[in-house]
């Protein structure tokens, strides 16, 4: 029988994992902040809540590249990391899971964790190329998982497996938070591949819900493969186009339900596509029109939050998404400035000048990927990739990335999206041949 | 490069639209992610799921090898060739 953090070679019943979290707990070092980077699931979760019982801060950087945690180190001097090997950082303490203790002894229930402790700090990449910190107290964290719990109905019954990573808000509300506060399962692996997928699901028992992104529902549906029972699917991180959204139900024989939310906020609404496109708001959470704006509260933040999205209000508890504010990109379920990104690149050493745009339909192409117009004499395409990779996520690197003399820039410095896309087709004619050769 | 790499190759740039780039320009030993070509993990999803529709076999990471399966073209191309059942 599979316990409640379970794959392949794990069983952790509750009181066993207790057990094991107080006994990292104790070995962590001294210090206030833990930058936790542990990419498998049951090492991330065991550390976030390791952290909380010593009354340290967990940072979640928004993303893996070097640059993204360079910064955040240099902002919080007195932090340590937790992860598996291959992120090391200098100038502060590395612990490795692989240090930490695999047995303990079980403990029936945990210490208390203060409500107004700042359980985790989640960094957004903001517009103008600095981080920003999104501070979660404890209880919204716990208030989170009990409105997911209300709306998707997660018990003790209930086998989560998913194929999003931990350290951002939807994967840490659904794969670590509603675990935690609600008792569902939570298989330990991120499986990847369709065929992980799968067996993960297979090999979890009662009823089964898969966590997950319209990237991997693709992928899944693609591939052609039988799928175990499954209760539900919960889909977030980008829109899912209705042909995808109608296949998966098809293939994967179960409802597709998504979430909608921000870093900000955390998950807000969820909607079930085949049934309403309409967004319902969790309970406690209310919207209001603001001019453009859309706002939302709830109890359990601080303050109201402005969405980044164009909002229709329908009324207090319901809403229609029309799109996304220019600056902001959705790209495989990862957001990002666009602003933040081309001041990103045009700040790499060697480059004269140099524009990344999005050309195709972010919100409708579930591949589209930016394009890069370079002017750095002397240095190659791969070079300034690969300094590029140093700074920013790899679903953002801009491809194609083309050399060019001067940007087309008008008369009054701006380059107009149409001048852009010109330039596009025109490389992308120059370089056809060469491909053919 | 082998015939199969150059079919590999091939198959890896239909599958992530690598509009810039031809077979020569990949080498068999180099880096497919990050420093090499620049691909990320959801090409690696688009790539596994050309070589499953054309070799006939679904490539999974429960074995842990994945990182070596993807670490340059020659490393992919064996494990097709290992692997394949078309």
């Amino acid at each position: 029988m599979s316990h409640w953090l379970y794959d392949n070679k794990l069983n952790l019943d509750r009181t066993s994992f207790n057990g094991l979290v107080q006994a990292w707990a104790d070995h962590l070092p001294d210090l206030p902040y833990m930058m936790l980077l542990a990419e498998q699931r049951h090492h991330f979760i065991l550390g976030f809540v390791a952290a909380q019982l010593r009354g340290q801060t967990v940072l979640l950087p928004s993303n893996r590249s070097a640059g993204a945690l360079t910064e955040v180190a240099a902002d919080y001097p007195d932090c340590y990391s937790l992860g598996e090997a291959a992120n090391t950082i200098d100038g502060i303490q590395t612990i490795h899971c692989a240090q930490l203790p695999t047995h303990a002894s079980t403990l029936a229930q945990l210490p208390p964790i203060s409500d107004t402790h700042t359980a985790a700090l989640v960094f957004t990449s903001g517009s103008t190329g600095k981080p920003q910190a999104n501070p979660k107290p404890w209880h919204s964290l716990v208030t989170g998982a009990h409105l997911a719990q209300q709306r998707f109905g997660f018990s003790s019954e209930h086998s989560i497996v998913a194929t999003v990573p931990p350290q951002h808000m939807y994967g840490l509300e659904t794969t670590v938070m509603v675990p935690l506060i609600s008792g569902a399962r939570i298989h330990a692996g991120r499986p990847f591949f369709p065929a992980d997928i799968a067996n993960a699901l297979a090999n979890s028992e009662g009823q089964r819900v898969l966590i997950t992104t319209p990237i991997h529902l693709r992928a899944c549906v693609a591939a052609g493969l039988e799928w175990p029972q499954l209760e539900q699917i919960i889909c977030a991180t980008a829109p899912l186009p209705a042909e995808l959204l109608t296949a998966a139900e098809q293939c994967l024989r179960a409802p597709i339900r998504e979430i909608y939310g921000c870093t900000e906020a955390g998950s807000l609404a969820s909607r079930q596509p085949a049934t309403s496109l309409d967004w319902q708001l969790y309970d406690s959470f209310s919207i209001r029109q603001q001019h453009d704006d859309a706002i939302i509260d709830a109890p359990h933040l601080d303050a109201p939050v402005t969405l980044s999205d164009v909002i229709d209000v329908i009324d207090e508890h319901s809403f229609r998404l029309k799109g996304r504010k220019s600056d902001l990109l959705n790209i495989a379920g990862k957001r990002a400035s666009l602003s933040d990104l081309n001041l990103k690149l045009n700040a790499l050493e060697g480059i004269e000048d140099a524009v990344i745009f999005m050309p195709d339909d972010d919100t409708q192409n579930t591949r589209a990927r930016l394009a890069a117009f370079v002017v750095a004499p002397g240095m190659t395409a791969t070079q300034i990739q690969t300094a590029l990779s140093q700074q920013i996520d790899a679903a953002f690197l801009p491809r194609p990335l083309y050399l060019v003399e001067r940007l087309p820039r008008n008369e009054t410095g701006k380059l107009p999206r149409q001048a852009l896309l010109d330039l596009l087709t025109q490389r992308g004619k120059d370089t056809q041949p060469a491909t053919d050769a | 490069m082998s015939p199969l790499e150059q079919e590999v190759a091939q198959l890896i740039i239909d599958a992530v639209n690598l509009e810039d780039v031809s077979v020569d320009d990949i080498e068999a030993e180099a880096a497919l992610f990050r420093d090499g070509l620049g691909l990320d993990s959801i090409d690696a999803l688009e790539i596994s799921l050309a070589v499953s529709q054309r070799y006939g076999f679904q490539i999974k990471a429960d074995d842990e090898n994945n990182q070596h399966i993807f670490a340059s073209l020659r490393a992919l191309s064996q494990h097709i060739a290992a692997n394949r059942t078309k």
